[in-house]
Protein backbone atom coordinates (compact mmCIF):
# COMPACT_ATOMS: atom_id res chain seq x y z
CA UNK A 1 0.00 0.00 0.00
CA UNK A 2 1.30 3.45 -0.92
CA UNK A 3 2.02 5.87 1.86
CA UNK A 4 0.67 9.06 0.29
CA UNK A 5 2.09 11.24 3.03
CA UNK A 6 5.56 10.47 1.69
CA UNK A 7 4.71 11.38 -1.88
CA UNK A 8 5.55 14.80 -3.25
CA UNK A 9 2.81 17.19 -4.41
CA UNK A 10 3.85 16.61 -8.00
CA UNK A 11 3.55 12.83 -7.60
CA UNK A 12 0.06 13.19 -6.19
CA UNK A 13 -0.95 15.52 -9.05
CA UNK A 14 0.29 12.90 -11.49
CA UNK A 15 -1.72 10.17 -9.76
CA UNK A 16 -4.85 12.35 -9.62
CA UNK A 17 -4.72 13.09 -13.34
CA UNK A 18 -3.85 9.56 -14.40
CA UNK A 19 -5.23 7.10 -11.84
CA UNK A 20 -7.35 8.16 -8.90
CA UNK A 21 -9.13 11.50 -8.62
CA UNK A 22 -9.95 10.80 -4.96
CA UNK A 23 -6.30 11.44 -4.12
CA UNK A 24 -6.97 15.13 -4.64
CA UNK A 25 -8.18 15.17 -1.03
CA UNK A 26 -4.53 14.73 0.04
CA UNK A 27 -3.61 17.94 -1.73
CA UNK A 28 -6.55 19.72 -0.14
CA UNK A 29 -5.57 18.61 3.32
CA UNK A 30 -1.96 19.61 2.70
CA UNK A 31 -2.80 23.14 1.63
CA UNK A 32 -6.16 24.15 3.03
CA UNK A 33 -4.80 25.43 6.37
CA UNK A 34 -2.02 27.36 4.72
CA UNK A 35 -4.29 28.87 2.10
CA UNK A 36 -7.03 29.71 4.58
CA UNK A 37 -4.50 31.49 6.76
CA UNK A 38 -2.96 33.32 3.80
CA UNK A 39 -6.29 34.44 2.32
CA UNK A 40 -7.51 35.38 5.76
CA UNK A 41 -4.54 37.74 6.15
CA UNK A 42 -5.48 39.36 2.86
CA UNK A 43 -9.22 39.64 3.29
CA UNK A 44 -9.55 39.84 7.04
CA UNK A 45 -12.72 37.74 6.97
CA UNK A 46 -12.92 34.06 7.91
CA UNK A 47 -16.06 33.50 5.91
CA UNK A 48 -14.91 34.98 2.60
CA UNK A 49 -11.53 33.30 3.03
CA UNK A 50 -13.24 29.94 3.18
CA UNK A 51 -15.16 30.65 -0.02
CA UNK A 52 -12.05 31.84 -1.79
CA UNK A 53 -10.04 28.79 -0.76
CA UNK A 54 -12.83 26.50 -1.87
CA UNK A 55 -12.90 28.22 -5.27
CA UNK A 56 -9.12 27.98 -5.42
CA UNK A 57 -9.18 24.20 -5.01
CA UNK A 58 -11.96 23.85 -7.58
CA UNK A 59 -10.12 26.01 -10.10
CA UNK A 60 -6.89 24.13 -9.44
CA UNK A 61 -8.64 20.80 -10.00
CA UNK A 62 -10.22 21.95 -13.28
CA UNK A 63 -6.85 23.19 -14.54
CA UNK A 64 -4.77 20.38 -13.07
CA UNK A 65 -3.65 19.20 -16.52
CA UNK A 66 -2.06 22.56 -17.19
CA UNK A 67 0.18 22.24 -14.14
CA UNK A 68 3.82 21.81 -15.09
CA UNK A 69 5.07 18.86 -13.05
CA UNK A 70 8.60 20.28 -13.08
CA UNK A 71 7.45 23.34 -11.12
CA UNK A 72 6.41 23.74 -7.50
CA UNK A 73 2.80 22.93 -6.76
CA UNK A 74 2.79 25.25 -3.75
CA UNK A 75 3.63 28.32 -5.90
CA UNK A 76 0.97 27.30 -8.39
CA UNK A 77 -1.81 26.92 -5.82
CA UNK A 78 -0.81 30.11 -3.98
CA UNK A 79 -0.93 31.94 -7.30
CA UNK A 80 -4.47 30.71 -7.90
CA UNK A 81 -5.45 31.74 -4.37
CA UNK A 82 -3.94 35.17 -5.00
CA UNK A 83 -5.93 35.53 -8.25
CA UNK A 84 -9.13 34.38 -6.57
CA UNK A 85 -8.63 36.90 -3.78
CA UNK A 86 -8.05 39.72 -6.24
CA UNK A 87 -11.18 38.67 -8.16
CA UNK A 88 -13.13 38.68 -4.93
CA UNK A 89 -11.89 42.20 -4.14
CA UNK A 90 -13.03 43.35 -7.58
CA UNK A 91 -16.35 41.53 -7.30
CA UNK A 92 -17.23 43.07 -3.97
CA UNK A 93 -15.64 46.35 -4.97
CA UNK A 94 -13.57 46.20 -1.85
CA UNK A 95 -11.04 48.94 -1.74
CA UNK A 96 -7.49 47.71 -2.10
CA UNK A 97 -5.42 50.05 0.00
CA UNK A 98 -2.29 51.23 -1.73
CA UNK A 99 0.48 53.06 -0.04
CA UNK A 100 1.30 56.37 -1.64
CA UNK A 101 2.06 59.04 0.89
CA UNK A 102 3.28 57.22 3.97
CA UNK A 103 6.66 58.16 5.26
CA UNK A 104 8.76 55.03 5.34
CA UNK A 105 12.16 56.56 5.45
CA UNK A 106 12.84 55.82 9.08
CA UNK A 107 16.17 54.23 8.33
CA UNK A 108 15.44 51.49 10.82
CA UNK A 109 15.73 47.85 10.02
CA UNK A 110 14.24 45.21 12.21
CA UNK A 111 15.56 41.78 12.91
CA UNK A 112 13.71 39.02 11.10
CA UNK A 113 12.93 37.13 14.32
CA UNK A 114 11.53 40.25 15.95
CA UNK A 115 9.26 40.86 12.96
CA UNK A 116 8.12 37.27 12.98
CA UNK A 117 7.34 37.43 16.68
CA UNK A 118 5.53 40.73 16.37
CA UNK A 119 3.57 39.50 13.37
CA UNK A 120 2.46 36.33 15.09
CA UNK A 121 1.50 38.22 18.23
CA UNK A 122 -0.58 40.88 16.55
CA UNK A 123 -1.08 39.24 13.19
CA UNK A 124 -4.58 40.29 12.39
CA UNK A 125 -4.51 43.79 13.83
CA UNK A 126 -1.24 44.83 12.29
CA UNK A 127 -1.73 43.18 8.92
CA UNK A 128 -5.24 44.47 8.40
CA UNK A 129 -3.93 48.03 8.69
CA UNK A 130 -1.22 47.44 6.16
CA UNK A 131 -1.70 48.16 2.44
CA UNK A 132 -2.26 45.03 0.37
CA UNK A 133 0.89 45.39 -1.71
CA UNK A 134 2.94 45.11 1.50
CA UNK A 135 0.63 42.77 3.37
CA UNK A 136 0.93 40.05 0.76
CA UNK A 137 4.71 39.63 0.47
CA UNK A 138 5.12 40.10 4.21
CA UNK A 139 2.65 37.38 5.13
CA UNK A 140 4.06 35.03 2.50
CA UNK A 141 7.62 35.53 3.70
CA UNK A 142 7.21 35.55 7.44
CA UNK A 143 4.04 33.61 8.07
CA UNK A 144 4.00 31.15 5.20
CA UNK A 145 7.77 30.72 5.03
CA UNK A 146 7.93 31.15 1.26
CA UNK A 147 11.22 32.04 -0.38
CA UNK A 148 11.76 35.23 -2.38
CA UNK A 149 11.69 33.15 -5.57
CA UNK A 150 8.38 31.56 -4.63
CA UNK A 151 6.86 34.92 -3.69
CA UNK A 152 8.10 36.27 -6.99
CA UNK A 153 6.36 33.38 -8.79
CA UNK A 154 3.15 33.80 -6.82
CA UNK A 155 2.87 37.57 -7.17
CA UNK A 156 4.52 37.73 -10.60
CA UNK A 157 6.87 40.44 -9.52
CA UNK A 158 10.65 40.63 -9.91
CA UNK A 159 12.64 39.36 -6.93
CA UNK A 160 14.11 42.85 -6.43
CA UNK A 161 10.65 44.32 -6.03
CA UNK A 162 9.74 41.61 -3.52
CA UNK A 163 12.85 42.46 -1.49
CA UNK A 164 12.05 46.16 -1.54
CA UNK A 165 8.45 45.60 -0.55
CA UNK A 166 9.37 43.29 2.31
CA UNK A 167 11.91 45.79 3.62
CA UNK A 168 9.44 48.66 3.44
CA UNK A 169 6.75 46.46 4.96
CA UNK A 170 9.02 45.71 7.93
CA UNK A 171 9.38 49.41 8.69
CA UNK A 172 5.68 49.96 8.25
CA UNK A 173 4.93 46.94 10.40
CA UNK A 174 6.93 48.34 13.25
CA UNK A 175 5.13 51.66 13.03
CA UNK A 176 1.70 50.09 12.92
CA UNK A 177 2.38 47.66 15.75
CA UNK A 178 3.82 50.40 17.92
CA UNK A 179 0.73 52.50 17.29
CA UNK A 180 -1.54 49.61 18.27
CA UNK A 181 0.41 48.85 21.42
CA UNK A 182 0.22 52.45 22.64
CA UNK B 1 -9.01 27.36 11.92
CA UNK B 2 -11.66 25.08 13.44
CA UNK B 3 -11.45 21.45 12.39
CA UNK B 4 -15.07 21.30 11.18
CA UNK B 5 -14.42 24.07 8.63
CA UNK B 6 -11.49 22.13 7.20
CA UNK B 7 -13.59 18.99 6.86
CA UNK B 8 -16.32 21.05 5.30
CA UNK B 9 -14.07 22.28 2.47
CA UNK B 10 -12.68 18.81 1.75
CA UNK B 11 -16.11 17.20 1.83
CA UNK B 12 -17.68 19.85 -0.37
CA UNK B 13 -14.97 19.65 -3.02
CA UNK B 14 -14.59 15.88 -2.98
CA UNK B 15 -18.34 15.35 -3.30
CA UNK B 16 -18.34 17.60 -6.37
CA UNK B 17 -15.42 15.66 -7.82
CA UNK B 18 -17.01 12.27 -7.08
CA UNK B 19 -20.34 13.27 -8.59
CA UNK B 20 -18.55 14.49 -11.72
CA UNK B 21 -19.82 18.03 -11.22
CA UNK B 22 -16.30 19.31 -11.64
CA UNK B 23 -13.82 17.66 -13.98
CA UNK B 24 -10.30 18.50 -14.98
CA UNK B 25 -10.06 20.02 -18.44
CA UNK B 26 -8.50 17.61 -20.88
CA UNK B 27 -4.79 17.82 -21.54
CA UNK B 28 -5.73 18.35 -25.17
CA UNK B 29 -7.45 21.60 -24.26
CA UNK B 30 -4.15 23.02 -23.03
CA UNK B 31 -2.15 21.48 -25.87
CA UNK B 32 -4.57 22.99 -28.37
CA UNK B 33 -4.46 26.33 -26.58
CA UNK B 34 -0.66 26.35 -26.71
CA UNK B 35 -0.59 25.26 -30.35
CA UNK B 36 -3.09 27.92 -31.38
CA UNK B 37 -1.14 30.58 -29.53
CA UNK B 38 2.12 29.43 -31.11
CA UNK B 39 0.64 29.24 -34.63
CA UNK B 40 -1.06 32.59 -34.19
CA UNK B 41 2.12 34.19 -32.95
CA UNK B 42 4.28 32.62 -35.66
CA UNK B 43 1.78 33.61 -38.37
CA UNK B 44 1.56 37.11 -37.04
CA UNK B 45 5.34 37.33 -36.82
CA UNK B 46 5.84 36.21 -40.43
CA UNK B 47 3.17 38.62 -41.60
CA UNK B 48 4.62 41.53 -39.64
CA UNK B 49 8.15 40.76 -40.88
CA UNK B 50 6.95 40.64 -44.46
CA UNK B 51 5.01 43.91 -44.22
CA UNK B 52 7.91 45.76 -42.61
CA UNK B 53 10.32 44.21 -45.11
CA UNK B 54 8.12 45.57 -47.92
CA UNK B 55 8.22 48.97 -46.29
CA UNK B 56 12.03 48.83 -46.33
CA UNK B 57 11.98 47.67 -49.95
CA UNK B 58 9.61 50.37 -51.16
CA UNK B 59 11.39 53.14 -49.32
CA UNK B 60 14.75 51.87 -50.67
CA UNK B 61 13.63 51.76 -54.30
CA UNK B 62 12.97 55.45 -54.45
CA UNK B 63 13.72 58.00 -57.11
CA UNK B 64 14.36 61.71 -56.89
CA UNK B 65 10.96 62.28 -55.26
CA UNK B 66 11.62 60.15 -52.23
CA UNK B 67 9.77 62.31 -49.74
CA UNK B 68 6.70 62.41 -51.99
CA UNK B 69 6.74 58.61 -52.38
CA UNK B 70 7.22 58.14 -48.68
CA UNK B 71 4.13 60.23 -48.07
CA UNK B 72 2.29 58.04 -50.56
CA UNK B 73 3.48 54.90 -48.79
CA UNK B 74 2.33 56.26 -45.45
CA UNK B 75 -1.02 57.36 -46.85
CA UNK B 76 -1.63 54.04 -48.60
CA UNK B 77 -0.22 51.87 -45.81
CA UNK B 78 -2.84 49.46 -44.45
CA UNK B 79 -2.86 50.85 -40.92
CA UNK B 80 -5.81 48.66 -40.00
CA UNK B 81 -3.52 45.69 -40.41
CA UNK B 82 -1.08 47.16 -37.94
CA UNK B 83 -3.90 47.81 -35.45
CA UNK B 84 -5.15 44.27 -36.00
CA UNK B 85 -1.67 42.88 -35.39
CA UNK B 86 -1.28 44.85 -32.16
CA UNK B 87 -4.73 43.76 -31.00
CA UNK B 88 -3.84 40.15 -31.83
CA UNK B 89 -0.67 40.38 -29.75
CA UNK B 90 -2.62 41.73 -26.78
CA UNK B 91 -5.28 39.04 -27.25
CA UNK B 92 -2.57 36.36 -27.30
CA UNK B 93 -1.00 37.72 -24.13
CA UNK B 94 -4.42 37.87 -22.48
CA UNK B 95 -5.11 34.23 -23.39
CA UNK B 96 -1.69 33.11 -22.19
CA UNK B 97 -2.18 34.95 -18.92
CA UNK B 98 -5.68 33.59 -18.50
CA UNK B 99 -4.93 29.92 -18.69
CA UNK B 100 -1.26 29.84 -17.86
CA UNK B 101 -1.77 31.71 -14.62
CA UNK B 102 0.90 30.08 -12.59
CA UNK B 103 4.28 30.89 -13.99
CA UNK B 104 6.02 34.16 -13.99
CA UNK B 105 6.63 35.83 -17.32
CA UNK B 106 8.00 39.22 -18.08
CA UNK B 107 5.46 40.19 -20.70
CA UNK B 108 6.86 43.66 -21.24
CA UNK B 109 10.24 42.19 -22.11
CA UNK B 110 8.64 39.55 -24.35
CA UNK B 111 6.69 42.21 -26.30
CA UNK B 112 9.78 44.42 -26.59
CA UNK B 113 11.98 41.56 -27.85
CA UNK B 114 9.22 40.40 -30.17
CA UNK B 115 8.89 43.81 -31.86
CA UNK B 116 12.70 44.16 -32.02
CA UNK B 117 13.04 40.71 -33.60
CA UNK B 118 10.38 41.56 -36.21
CA UNK B 119 12.06 44.82 -37.27
CA UNK B 120 15.53 43.21 -37.33
CA UNK B 121 14.32 40.22 -39.35
CA UNK B 122 12.53 42.49 -41.83
CA UNK B 123 15.64 44.60 -42.28
CA UNK B 124 17.83 41.51 -42.74
CA UNK B 125 15.42 40.12 -45.33
CA UNK B 126 15.57 43.35 -47.27
CA UNK B 127 19.35 43.67 -46.83
CA UNK B 128 20.07 40.20 -48.19
CA UNK B 129 17.89 40.82 -51.25
CA UNK B 130 14.89 38.64 -50.56
CA UNK B 131 12.61 41.13 -52.28
CA UNK B 132 14.71 41.03 -55.45
CA UNK B 133 14.65 37.24 -55.52
CA UNK B 134 10.90 37.26 -54.91
CA UNK B 135 10.50 39.80 -57.68
CA UNK B 136 12.12 37.33 -60.07
CA UNK B 137 9.68 34.57 -59.10
CA UNK B 138 6.61 34.22 -61.26
CA UNK B 139 4.12 33.96 -58.44
CA UNK B 140 5.28 37.08 -56.61
CA UNK B 141 6.17 39.22 -59.65
CA UNK B 142 2.65 40.53 -60.13
CA UNK B 143 2.40 41.51 -56.49
CA UNK B 144 5.65 43.46 -56.60
CA UNK B 145 4.66 45.06 -59.90
CA UNK B 146 1.36 46.10 -58.36
CA UNK B 147 3.23 47.49 -55.41
CA UNK B 148 5.47 49.56 -57.66
CA UNK B 149 2.58 50.71 -59.85
CA UNK B 150 0.52 51.80 -56.90
CA UNK B 151 3.51 53.72 -55.66
CA UNK B 152 4.15 55.51 -58.94
CA UNK B 153 0.54 56.11 -59.87
CA UNK B 154 0.24 59.50 -58.14
CA UNK B 155 3.51 60.60 -59.73
CA UNK B 156 2.22 59.81 -63.20
CA UNK B 157 -0.89 61.78 -62.47
CA UNK B 158 1.23 64.62 -61.26
CA UNK B 159 3.35 64.54 -64.47
CA UNK B 160 0.29 64.53 -66.76
CA UNK B 161 -0.98 67.71 -65.26
CA UNK B 162 1.93 69.67 -66.68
Amino acid sequence: MTDFAKLSDQDIVKLVTTKDKQLYSHLISRYQDKLLRYVNYLTGHDFSAQDIVQETFIKAYINLNSFNLKKKFSSWIYRIAHNQTMDSFKKHKQEIPLLEDMDLDSGQDLEDDAIKLELKKHTKNCLSLMPLNYREPLSLYYLEDRSYQEISDILRLPIGTIGTRINRAKILMKKICQKINK
Amino acid sequence: MPKNKQIDITTKIMSQISSGKIRPLSRWYFVLGSLLSIFGLVGLTIFAIFIINLLFFVSRSHGPMFSFRLTQIISSFPWWLLILAILAIFAGIFLLKKYDFSYQKNFRLIVFLFILAIILSAWLMDYFGLNESLLRQKRMRRFYQYLNTSQTYPQRLYKNRF
